[in-house]
């Protein structure tokens, strides 16, 4: 009982190793977080804080037209990203399972985009999708007679041919996790389903997918996670175009920030981007309690 | 004849399935045709994903040797001819020597940073755990959920005050302070028998030197993991890098990169650019291939 409550030695000690790395945390991670909220309800030139303005910034990025615009639009993003991005990698990790000629072959080849570095992912695939006839999907179009398409420039398809570049460059990196989930299933339940009758679709069906969906939920809400931060690939695709339907939020927090100099919008931006994540993340823990329980 | 020597041929390919036992399809299935045909679509189908996952790249390196006006006049993938002088010339033009050398200071010094920091904070965590130690622990799980990107214009303010804008130090620092990398450390610090470590301890041996002796050494597999993971991470980083190095003469090759979307530049030069950006990671891959993909399931341990 004594010890429990006495500070020893070890205790400083221990502290004095953790220090150095709470500091780099205070100063990249938790400092900032703070800071932001305080600059959002502040105005100021440049990063130098002037006054209190309560939540005039939030009002003013709300009642911004392209708010409202990179607000569906994320959503957007994030309903694509889960009918695209979340659906593939299970496919690819079923299958691949299912191999057994090849079978490193096709984990080294299908993770191979994943070393690719995001923009330059995104070079690659502006590439491909240029909508003349020299793009590098409309060359292999022709070749089966079929007429050059608009991809990125068609509004409609902007969004879920941004998340396929997403999926092409991140889904092998994911298979992977779900293979190794997939070969640590017990083999005798696929054998006592067997000799239940069960063919091969019951057997993925009843087996397979109830296995791998705890993981699956937990990859679920880290792609939402990040698909909600999507910036970067419309900032070099599209620039956000066209005519802003493919602009998202934390573009437009970017764009405050780092083409208008507006350090407090920015700031209450983010803020409201970090709220909307918490609640998706709690609602998240809430649900996979509930079914657990 | 046939009936016999189609069997036998079958069972080349298929007989290896006889000795599947674990997924879906099992040995006692293949006998069917039905299944057989399966077995072969899904080879087909996992053939033609590694297909779509490779040729962007390899498109990048066909592409890369067209001059500007076949590459925007012809409908062609393959070019009309292989000159490596074509990429030197580019290479030389675009300056790209010296953005490879900034990279590289950047990425070194950040996987130093990781390595060091994450792994002393998650030595605290999993072996020392002083007293109070779940506050921070708590403190960095739930910096886990909150993105560091929405939190980038805080963080670049906290950089120009200490006055370390313009140089490589606030880059590497960062990647001292990553929640997942500690976790990583964590769970595989946690695993290390404690009778070694009080052994080390009864020998006398102070808290940092158990930390470099006995941690650091059994730990090799995973530092190996955190290590490619910091090098494809710092490789590929450009958002803080960009904010942090633009117009300091201190670019790298990311920045780069990502600068040609304000610039206007020739799709070529954009192209080779994304070429030269594209090998190292490569090289590293084509070396390292198993580490890496076994390591891509190790970062899912904590699930």
């Amino acid at each position: 009982m004594k010890d429990k409550i006495k500070w020893k030695k070890r205790d400083t000690i221990g502290w004095l190793v953790m220090v150095p790395t709470l500091i780099l945390f205070a100063f990249f991670v938790w400092e900032p977080l703070i800071e932001n909220i305080r600059l959002s309800l502040h105005s100021a030139v440049g990063y130098e804080i002037k006054e209190f303005v309560g939540f005039e910034n939030y009002i003013k990025v709300l009642n911004n037209p392209t708010f409202i615009k990179a607000f569906k639009n994320t959503f957007s993003y994030t309903l694509w990203s889960l009918a695209i991005g979340f659906i593939v990698p299970i496919i690819l990790g079923i299958l691949i399972s299912e191999t057994v000629h090849l079978k490193g072959f096709f984990r080294t080849g299908i993770y191979f985009p994943n070393i690719v570095p995001g923009l330059a992912t995104v070079w690659i695939w502006s590439y491909f999708f240029i909508p003349g006839k020299t793009g590098v999907l409309n060359i292999m179009l022709s070749k089966i007679g079929i007429d050059a398409q608009a991809w990125l420039t068609n509004p409609k398809w902007t969004i879920p041919l941004i998340i396929l570049t997403m999926t092409w460059k991140g889904a092998g990196a994911t298979a992977l996790i779900y293979m190794a989930n997939i070969s640590g299933i017990s083999p005798d339940l696929y054998e006592a389903a067997t000799v239940d009758g069960a063919g091969i679709w019951k057997r993925i069906r009843h087996i397979t997918i109830p296995s791998i969906a705890g993981i699956g939920k937990t990859m679920m809400i880290l792609q939402i996670i990040s698909v909600f931060q999507i910036m970067y690939e419309p900032m070099v695709m599209t620039n956000g175009g066209p005519n802003g339907a493919s602009v998202s939020l934390m573009m437009l927090m970017y764009q405050y920030a780092f083409r208008d100099f507006n350090f407090p919008a920015a700031a209450a931006l983010s803020v409201m981007i970090c709220i909307i994540l918490v609640i998706l993340s709690g609602l998240y823990m809430k649900l996979t309690k509930s079914s657990e329980e | 004849m046939s009936k016999r020597d189609l069997g036998k041929k079958h069972n080349k390919f298929f007989g290896k399935y006889e000795d599947k036992k674990d997924g879906v399809i099992r040995g006692f299935d293949v006998h069917s045709t039905k299944v057989k045909i399966l077995c072969i679509i899904i080879m087909i189908l996992c053939l033609s994903f590694v297909v779509v996952s490779v040729f962007p790249i390899l498109w990048v390196f066909l592409a890369s040797f067209k001059d500007i006006k076949e590459f925007t006049r012809e409908v062609s993938i393959i070019p009309k001819s292989f000159d490596l002088s074509k990429l030197q010339e580019s290479w030389n033009a675009l300056k790209f020597q010296r953005y490879y050398i900034n990279s590289f200071i950047s990425v070194g010094g950040s996987v130093i940073c990781a390595v060091i920091f994450n792994g002393l904070l998650a030595y605290g965590f999993a072996v020392l755990r002083p007293k109070g130690y779940k506050i921070a622990y708590g403190l960095v799980m739930w910096s886990l959920l909150i993105p560091a990107t929405t939190s980038i214009v805080a963080v670049f303010r906290n950089i120009n005050l200490v006055g370390l804008n313009g140089t490589f130090v606030p880059l590497w620092l960062a990647f001292g302070a990553n929640a997942f990398y500690v976790v990583i450390f964590k769970e595989f610090f946690q695993e290390i028998p404690k009778e070694i470590l009080e052994a080390a301890k009864l020998d006398g041996a102070g808290v940092l030197k158990v930390f470099s002796t006995i941690m650091i050494p059994l730990s090799k597999p995973i530092i190996m993991v955190v290590v490619i993971f910091a090098i494809t991470a710092a490789w590929s980083d450009f958002l803080l890098p960009y904010l942090v190095l633009n117009g300091s003469g201190k670019e790298t090759v990311m920045v780069k990169l990502f600068s040609f979307k304000d610039t206007p530049t020739d799709a070529v030069s954009v192209l080779r650019a994304t070429l030269f950006a594209i090998i190292p990671p490569t090289v590293l891959f084509a070396l390292f291939q198993k580490q890496i993909t076994d390591g891509a399931t190790a970062g899912a341990v904590k699930g």
